[in-house]
């Protein structure tokens, strides 16, 4: 099945813009996310931390709607799903 | 009541929003933390479209590396207040709005005296701890909270309607590392704008509020997209908040 993957500001710079990835089924959202920047240390490092879970300022947005990061393990991305991950930008 | 150099100035907007929006404007007062990056243009624009009052509160002075994009500022500004300059600049584009420039820190113990009675709040800040403090006193006050940030090409910006809408911290509950971020002036100048218009659309009651959506700026792709927010009934900053405040 393949699944929509976007990034934005710094983790579109280290990651890409917009990826159509296939994933196995049962493939959590973080693992999903991972297949991406297995390649990639800076970026992985840029959204995980040292336990491989999503730092706690990214936003996760699944199908438009917001992922609660502290159960982002146990979401289950489903086939054609549009994910969204972001840092927030701090300047001004 | 407007003078006939009022008049004169506001007759192209006035044609969008006649005297009595106008009126309302005239009447506003808005406070604006920070005179850089975000403020200088959030700031001149406001001043022009006769926002009757602007608070305007920096503690740096002004350096050679702001001048990329700091627009309120110029050479001849190198090493004075940026308040003082902020002042001056102003007061010459629009002699007839006052014009508040306070030099200090936005601290926890002085953020809601400073604020005082204005009717909104422009996030013109560069850091998250003092969004989050303008977040909370926007929420006591119930008064709204216009957000931007930016970061190189890239750029956020959402209005917050405390008590009905999502707040800075329902969006961003942790704060991003600091860092030095780069930037280019147009890119404040983007979302500096979309602020600003945000401010006018509140107070004249008009259009649809960017609440409960993160619009999100990509200058190297030309593209502008949004995200939808709610609120967080679990937050620590709006969480316990349950009544509406009534739009202004």
């Amino acid at each position: 099945m393949n699944v929509k993957v976007r990034f934005f500001a710094r983790f579109r710079e280290l990651l890409g813009t917009e990826l159509i990835i296939e994933v196995a089924e049962q493939t959590t959202l973080p693992d999903l996310v991972k297949q991406i920047t297995q390649k990639n240390i800076e970026g992985h490092q840029a959204i995980f931390d040292e336990y491989g879970h999503f730092r706690e300022y990214v936003i996760v947005m699944r199908n438009a709607r917001r992922v609660d990061l502290a159960d982002a393990g146990e979401n289950i991305v489903a086939d054609g799903d549009d994910i969204a991950v972001f840092p927030p930008v701090a300047g001004g | 009541m407007f003078s006939e150099r009022e008049r004169e100035r506001y007759k192209r907007q006035m044609m969008l929003f006649g005297d009595e929006g106008q009126e309302r404007l005239k009447k506003a007062h808005i406070f604006i933390a920070g005179a850089g990056g975000l403020g200088s243009p959030v700031s001149l624009y406001l001043a022009v479209a006769g926002i009757g009052t602007l608070t305007i509160v920096d503690r740096d002075v002004v350096d050679q590396s702001n001048l990329n994009r700091q627009i309120l500022h110029n050479d001849r500004d190198i090493g004075r207040k940026k308040t003082e300059s902020a002042e001056e600049k102003l007061h010459a584009i629009n002699p007839d709005i006052q014009i508040r420039a306070i030099d200090t820190t936005i601290e926890e113990k002085n953020a809601s005296g400073l604020v005082g009675k204005a009717d909104g709040i422009v996030d013109a800040m560069d850091n998250y701890p003092t969004r989050y403090l303008l977040n909370d006193i926007a929420i006591k006050k119930k008064i709204p909270l216009f957000h931007g940030a930016i970061s190189g090409f890239y750029g956020q910006a959402t209005t917050v309607i405390p008590g009905k809408t999502a707040c800075l911290a329902c969006i961003f509950p942790k704060a991003p590392p600091k860092e030095v971020f780069p930037v280019v002036g147009v890119t404040p100048g983007i979302i500096g704008m979309v602020q600003a218009t945000e401010v006018l659309k509140y107070l004249l009651k008009s259009g649809e509020l960017l609440t409960n959506r993160l619009f999100i700026w990509d200058g190297m792709q030309a593209h502008a997209e949004e995200i939808c927010m709610e609120r967080n009934p679990r937050c620590t900053a709006c969480g316990s908040m349950s009544e509406i405040p009534e739009n202004k």
